[in-house]
């Protein structure tokens, strides 16, 4: 599973530094959390915003769709809280206005996804002056990520072999409990012997960067 | 348990960022002083297998939608509470920006919730209970069902204080979304638990050694883990108590009155944090106590595993243990 | 008369014992001289990877930290805490596992660790960078993530990276597992053209043959056998008691 595939594209956002584009997502989803409750047209002028953005950074219709169809569910079931337990009839126009402000922030996320690549992220934390060693674990997260998910496929396409049917819930409960396990020994296993190839490389604990910006 | 973004308002999440960077900077301090050079390849693996972790579906019976792992206490079991802490914290990072899984502004509510409360708060319940009831595999697989359990309850409710004291959310009847959030995390909480314990169990069965000791964990202290624990479980079981406390709120005002500890809070000098949740606290007369309490309870609790803290400082602890598997063969 | 040089290694009765008490390696003694290309050959558990770790003082651990009891001399250097950051410095580890060797987002920054850690001014780093990748041949892969490269490209990128920290002594532990037959090609080819002196610890004796002039049979923690490749890997006496195969191209018709 690749990440950072859709941040690749090139689009009018791409020159901005990512501080800039970290900010501008930011005051998207901040403008979307200071509007007024029942100011409508506020809400129009945002979402119409966030889509153009969108759609200058490329986003596909296909993908929009598919994020959205698996955002809005646990959204609409939030959102129905407040007719649920508010008494005055103002919790309509409350539910509304949250799906409105949780939705551009959502795609203010998801054009953030666009426009950023990981490296840009981390580049972006050093400039803002953000702790050596963070960046550093960052970076090895971002790296074993990929590892340990070909190693959970593995695994799991593994256990598929082995396994003839849909068995009483508390079984496949016990079974995946069991891989994470094995992922976790295999995880601190390997993470032992980078240290140890880390050392072999000099390492000594401080966090050295190679200062360039491509 | 993600909180996503226009649910708090942005004041609170502010101030949700600011206590959390504290908490991540901290336990950065921590986890260095602790593991040393094997701080970043530890964290950052610890970090990936959560995240990993994180994808495993859980089916639930009949339903749509499935259960997944949350890990602050897996976390924060395996490598202590400040690389479980900063482990998560970093999923929630990668999770909101390259995800959208997640807030962007309440990234600090969430690392609040899931990484001081989840990860610390979990760690001190589960090193409480072992200290009590000592080292066997079976003591420290319950402590960390018992302690999952309540750390995402604990989670709940500080979600409920975050969501009260948003301006968006006035005409909430307090104990109406406490109610519900502790209903659904309450069944969340036994889904974590049980995906821990088991994870746990399965880890312990093959390679005990990894799951370290309680002292070799930097000095966290018999006092730090007992204060954390306590605000846990003070969240937590004022999650539980909250929505059939209705009476309670009154009396503990007219208590106080009789007792003249009225006039001793006026005399303690105004705290930050107070002072800038007074006007939005002033619209729930009833909750404003409990909230207000639990507040100090928060700070107090701090301070205590603070300083309990700092006269640790001194004697530096460093985890030695070597997981190079006892024949010591890589295939050679 | 004799060579005043000290060797590239030197192991005087060098001795290991796993943390369970069983003996990994029992007095072992031995001489590679500077330029030497020397293969560590026998059965799984023999010992071979404890014993490459000892040569760059991965073990033991923590290391010992005074001179007498010192068992491994690297160009003269015993092998003690202090002189780590020295003896790491002139040997290059290459382990089994490229993906335990790559742990940075992006091929130049992995490629980059080891020369940033020798405290290198930023021009010396990229191009010890771009002479590491071009020593390789992956010179246009710079900004790739290690993720997206086949096992063989990993494999030449962790290579790349222990070559930019210039080292007078290569290590190499299982180089060519995992490697499909024009990759392995490939990595023959860069270790070929290395300098300096080569320890292989491997199961493949094709590589040995192509790659080594001298092999070291180990089994159970001791030299069993120490000569000219040839000679050590067609005698199959050598060969079947120690759990090995004598290749088809040294067997007489």
């Amino acid at each position: 599973m690749v990440v950072d595939s859709r941040s690749s594209k090139q689009s009018l956002f791409q020159p901005l530094p990512g501080g800039i584009k970290l900010l501008m997502a930011l005051a998207m989803i901040l403008a979307a959390g200071l509007i007024p409750l029942e100011n409508w047209p506020a809400h129009g002028l945002l979402i119409g915003m966030i889509y153009i953005g969108l759609s200058i950074a490329g986003v596909t219709t296909g993908y929009l769709l598919r994020r959205l169809a698996l955002f809005m569910p646990m959204l609409l079931v939030f959102g129905l809280s407040a007719p649920a337990v508010r008494s005055d009839g103002a919790a309509w126009s409350w539910t509304i206005s949250l799906w409105l402000r949780c939705t551009v922030s959502f795609l203010a996320g998801l054009w953030l996804i666009h426009v950023l690549p990981f490296r840009e992220l981390l580049i972006t934390l050093r400039r803002w002056r953000c702790p050596a060693v963070l960046i550093a674990m960052l970076g090895f997260m971002y790296r074993y990520t990929f590892i340990l998910w070909d190693e959970l496929h593995r695994l799991q396409n593994a256990r598929a072999a082995r396994d003839f049917g849909s068995g009483p819930w508390w079984r496949t409960w016990s079974t995946n409990s069991q891989m994470i396990g094995l992922l976790l020994l295999r995880a601190m296993e390997r993470a032992e012997r980078t240290h140890r190839a880390m050392l072999a490389r000099g390492w000594d604990g401080s966090v050295r960067f190679l200062e360039s910006d491509e | 348990m993600h909180i996503r973004d226009g649910i708090l308002g942005p004041e609170v999440c502010l101030m949700a960022g600011i206590i959390s960077l504290g908490a991540v900077s901290y336990s950065l301090r921590r986890l260095r002083f602790d593991l040393e050079d094997r701080a970043v390849p530890l964290t950052g693996m610890l970090a990936a297998l959560i995240f990993a972790g994180q994808m495993v579906n859980f089916p639930l019976l009949g339903l749509p939608v499935s259960g997944h792992l949350l890990g602050g206490v897996l976390a924060a079991v395996t490598l202590g509470p400040w690389a479980g802490c900063l482990a998560i914290s970093m999923v929630l990072i990668v999770q909101a920006v390259l995800f959208s899984d997640g807030g962007l502004m309440s990234l600090g509510a969430n690392i609040l919730n899931m990484g001081v409360v989840g990860a610390w708060g979990g760690y001190g319940v589960y090193s409480t209970i072992r200290r009590t009831f000592g080292s066997s595999h079976a003591a420290t697989v319950a402590a960390a069902v018992i302690a999952a359990w309540l750390s995402v309850l604990a989670a709940a409710t500080l979600f409920c204080v975050e969501f009260l004291l948003s301006s968006h959310s006035s005409g909430f009847d307090p104990r109406g979304i406490l109610t519900l959030m502790v209903l659904y995390h309450a069944l969340i909480g036994v889904g974590e638990a049980l995906i821990t314990g088991g994870v746990l169990a399965y880890v312990l069965g093959r390679r005990p050694d990894l799951i370290p000791e309680l002292g070799s964990i930097g000095p966290v202290g018999r006092v730090g883990g007992f204060a954390v624990s306590g605000v846990v479980l003070a969240l937590a079981v004022a999650a539980i108590l909250a929505p059939f406390k209705s009476e309670l709120p009154d009396g503990l005002d007219a208590v106080s009155e009789q007792v003249g500890l009225s006039a001793l809070e006026v005399e303690r000098p105004p705290l930050v944090l107070e002072d800038y949740a007074i006007p939005l606290l002033a619209r729930w007369p009833q909750l404003s106590v409990s909230v207000a309490g639990i507040l100090g309870t928060l700070i107090v609790f701090a301070g205590a595993a603070g300083l309990a803290g700092m006269t640790r400082r001194t004697t530096p602890s460093i985890v030695t243990r070597s997981i190079v598997t006892t024949d010591g063969s890589h295939g050679g | 008369m004799a060579n005043t040089e000290p060797a590239a290694i030197e192991l005087r009765r060098l001795t290991f014992q796993y943390p369970n008490g069983r003996l990994a390696l029992g007095e072992i003694t031995c001489s590679i001289p500077t330029g030497e290309r020397i293969a560590v050959v026998g059965p799984s558990g023999a010992g071979k990877s404890t014993l490459l770790m000892h040569l760059n003082g991965l073990l033991p651990a923590p290391p010992i930290t005074s001179d007498d009891r010192a068992q491994v001399f690297i160009q003269g250097t015993t092998v003690t805490r202090q002189r780590l950051r020295d003896i790491r410095r002139q040997v290059g580890f290459l382990f089994q596992d490229p993906d335990d060797q790559l742990f940075c987002p992006t091929v130049r920054d992995d490629v980059a660790f080891g020369p940033l850690n020798l405290g290198l001014s930023r021009e010396e780093v990229m191009s010890r960078v771009e002479a590491g990748l071009a020593a390789v041949g992956m010179a246009d892969c710079s900004t790739r993530n290690p993720s997206e490269l086949s096992t063989g490209e990993r494999k030449r990128v962790c290579l790349a990276g222990i070559l930019a920290c210039q080292p007078a002594i290569l290590v190499l532990d299982e180089p060519t597992s995992n490697l499909d037959p024009r990759a392995r090609r490939q990595l023959l080819e860069i270790l070929r053209a290395f300098q300096g002196t080569l320890v292989v610890a491997t199961h493949d004796l094709d590589f040995v043959i192509e790659l080594c002039t001298r092999v070291l049979v180990l089994e159970s923690g001791k030299v069993q056998a120490d000569g000219a490749t040839e000679r050590i890997l067609s005698d199959p006496l050598i060969m079947d008691r120690y759990g090995l195969e004598v290749p088809w191209r040294l067997r007489k018709p």
